[in-house]
């Protein structure tokens, strides 16, 4: 009997047939071909201000084992009053609304709330991830924010590549981002003093924007077989319009502390508006820890950062993933945060002090956000876990407290300039 | 076969580095690994057991959720396969294609009469000509990705999946992973490369007289298949029926070694060309030596 020779032939089967086989990942979490949908809906109430409701749709879709696309799509409701910066007073307080076309009135003793805020905002977000080599990977990443008066497109790469058998991944990436911002009622002029009702206000301009470039370093390391250890270098630069437009300083009486009246008519107080610098420079230092305990997850990071604003901010996050059972878990929350405050907060001037209308080489603001504060967060989470979906309900409460200045005038003595503000925020989330 | 599969992975730490153990496919599989990390031991074991797991389920004929039940169940109507199932039909064919109609995936129904449990059950001439009637690829309509299978014919992929099972499960840990490792399932094997603390792996082969190792096979890299006879056979009158059946004939095959060992590039090569050795009969030798294949012949 004659035999052929088949191996060739059977060479060029058999490779045919694992080059066509897509590469099924063992991870059971990376069904091929399907979309991995996770919806979460988000409420956040501050105690007497901005309430949030936030619905997030997300979805990732593994093309194959080396390639992965991932779409997300989230919307903002905010409606509430938020801190417009100026200083209580014995008297009620009259501001014009950013429009120019309307008012509203702050009571006596309270923080002036300008409860014309709301605001929608619809995000999208899309990435592609795909593996360069056996050893890195790529993603590239775009998103897109709008808000009615707020436009914001950005991109991303990023690369990851393992080393040292997979036991440590270093990262690098950078992210551009362009603002685009049309604020109700214009720019305002920095230092310009608000007007009342259905007068000119200080405008400058109709449009403002910036420019956001960030580069982040990392190295992710398994330490050993139950724990990891991450540490991130973040760098960040902000150039463009990085005031608040919607934000202003109290001019006060330097005797009384009462806020100078601008307008006795409508009992409007003066106030101007601040200005920032046009660039800002942060540097971050992030370092997590990740250990696994008999089926638990503890999960520790910290995060240091300084910018040339001369905020320096010291964040600790703990979060403890305890397993009740193969399909339930509950997870604790605890977070600090500590910010110093920038080297040009003013929570207020004393009347004659002020710069000068324009002045806008000369930087200001008394945004609570850039003073002095502390904040903590204490949450508990819920959630079952199945081959196939899972969901989990996470209830947080935040408290914020800004230092007063150490210096008050008169009536400010017995003003609480930042009160304590408290939020509670409530998380749904649905993975399918 | 059906029931509860044991996903137990047990893992034992050796001189070279770990072995990790499970069950899959009805057979005890093995891996291993040259590394001292214990991590990384675990989480390659698990790629290769999951995918054995994946593939069991998948190609199994006793379960009825799989795309085989689908095609098994469409009265003669054509099915659309997956890509996963595509390429491996195509290869199949091919395979019934270069021996002439020897390897036939559709021949597994003759198990139905053949019941290889050492006993002297010998089935009669008639029920094997019933089965030959619901046998041979040529009577599959296949155009890719659509099959359909005569009401009655049944695909076997028992003869080809442990193979492809191993090629996998050694193709998803090259992804992760560049150390050398051995893997194992039931005597299929598959090594990535030559460990670096000697110079080849040694695989013992299987006597046909019981669990003795008897010989001792050395290799670097690639695949290797054994078929052969050695633990599933029926004797009547003296004659040793083999377990590895003729799709022509429906009859084991005579005068054929009792194993045979075939290392190729690939554990699925390995595979084909072992169990095409044994088909051969006699002639299985100088099948081989056409081949230029490294084999080891039991007689």
């Amino acid at each position: 009997m004659k035999h052929k020779k088949i191996t060739m032939a059977l060479t060029t089967a058999a490779c045919s047939l694992f080059n066509a086989t897509p590469d099924v990942q063992a991870d059971e979490s990376a069904d091929l071909g399907e979309w991995d949908i996770n919806a979460a809906v988000l409420y956040y109430t501050e105690s007497e201000r901005v309430s949030a409701f936030e619905p997030v749709i997300s979805a990732k879709k593994q093309i194959d084992s080396d390639e992965s696309i991932s779409l997300k799509l989230t919307l903002d409701s905010l409606t509430g009053p938020s801190a417009n910066g100026a200083v209580p007073s014995i008297n009620p307080q009259t501001f014009t609304k950013p429009s120019g076309n309307s008012s509203y009135t702050a009571p006596a003793n309270e923080a002036p709330l300008d409860d014309t805020f709301k605001d929608t905002r619809v995000a999208f977000s899309a990435s592609w991830e795909q593996a360069l080599s056996r050893m890195t990977r790529m993603t590239l990443g775009g998103n897109l924010s709008k808000e009615y008066d707020y436009l914001s497109l950005g991109t991303s790469v990023m690369f990851a590549h393992d080393i040292n058998q997979r036991n440590t991944t270093l990262n690098a990436g950078v992210s551009f981002a362009h603002d685009t911002i049309e604020p109700e009622g214009d720019i305002p002029t920095p230092f310009g003093i608000m007007q009342p009702t259905g007068t000119t206000q200080p405008r400058l301009t109709g449009t403002d924007d910036k420019t956001l470039i960030d580069v982040l370093l990392g190295v992710i390391q398994v330490v050993d077989k139950d724990s990891l250890f991450q540490v991130n270098y973040s760098y960040s630069q902000a150039d463009g319009y990085l005031t608040d437009p919607f934000k202003v300083i109290s001019i006060v009486d330097g005797a009384t502390g009462l806020p100078i009246i601008e307008d006795a008519t409508t009992n409007l107080s003066q106030v101007v508006f601040e200005n920032r610098p046009d660039s800002r420079t942060k540097h971050s230092l992030y370092t997590q820890y990740k250990r696994n305990i008999i089926g638990d997850v503890m999960d520790v990071s910290y995060r240091y950062m300084f910018d040339d604003w001369e905020i320096t901010s010291h964040t600790l996050d703990f979060r403890y993933r305890l397993k009740t059972s193969e399909t339930t878990f509950w997870q604790p929350h605890l977070r600090y945060y500590q910010q110093s405050e920038a080297e040009f907060f003013r929570p207020y001037f004393v009347s004659g002090q002020q710069p000068g209308v324009g002045a806008d080489n000369v930087y200001a603001t008394s945004d609570y956000r850039l003073g002095e504060m502390t904040t903590y967060t204490i949450g508990l989470e819920y959630g079952e876990k199945y081959h196939d979906h899972g969901w989990s309900i996470a209830a947080e409460y935040y408290l914020q407290s800004v230092t007063e200045p150490s210096v008050k005038v008169g009536q400010l003595a017995q003003q609480e300039l930042f009160p304590d503000v408290d939020a509670f925020m409530l998380r749904f989330n649905y993975d399918f | 076969m059906p029931g509860i599969i044991n996903r137990n992975i047990t893992i034992e730490k050796t001189d070279m580095g770990f072995t990790g153990m499970f069950d899959a496919m009805a057979s005890p599989c093995e891996i291993l690994i040259e590394t001292h990390d214990y991590a990384l031991a675990k989480k390659l074991v698990q790629i290769a057991a999951d995918e054995a797991w994946r593939i069991e389920q998948k190609f199994s004929r006793y379960r009825n959720d799989n795309i085989l039940y689908h095609i098994h169940h469409a009265c003669g109507e054509p099915v659309e396969v997956d890509d996963e199932l595509t390429p491996l039909l195509n290869f199949a064919e091919q395979c019934y294609q270069l021996t002439d109609g020897m390897f036939d995936i559709t021949s597994g129904i003759l198990r139905r009469a053949w019941k290889f449990d050492c006993s002297d059950n010998i089935p009669t001439h008639r029920t094997i000509d019933e089965l030959r009637s619901l046998i041979g690829w040529e009577k599959v309509s296949w155009q890719p990705p659509f099959i359909s299978l005569p009401v009655g014919m049944e695909l076997d992929l028992g003869g080809i999946g442990k193979e492809y099972a191993v090629d996998r499960a050694a193709l998803l840990i090259s992804q992760v992973s560049d150390i050398a490792i051995l893997i194992n399932f039931g005597g299929d094997l598959y090594a990535t490369k030559p460990p670096k603390s000697r110079e080849s792996w040694q695989v013992g082969i299987e006597s046909i007289d019981g669990w003795n190792k008897t010989g001792v096979i050395k290799i670097k890299s690639g695949g290797i298949a054994t078929s052969g006879d050695a633990r599933r056979y029926l004797e009547r009158d003296g004659i040793r029926y083999s377990h590895v059946l003729n799709p022509k004939t429906g009859w084991p095959v005579e005068e054929g070694p009792k194993s045979v060992t075939v290392a190729a590039p690939r554990c699925i090569d390995a595979g084909f060309l072992s169990t095409t050795a044994m088909l051969n009969g006699k002639e299985a030798k100088s099948f081989l030596e056409v081949q230029e294949v490294q084999y080891w012949l039991q007689i």
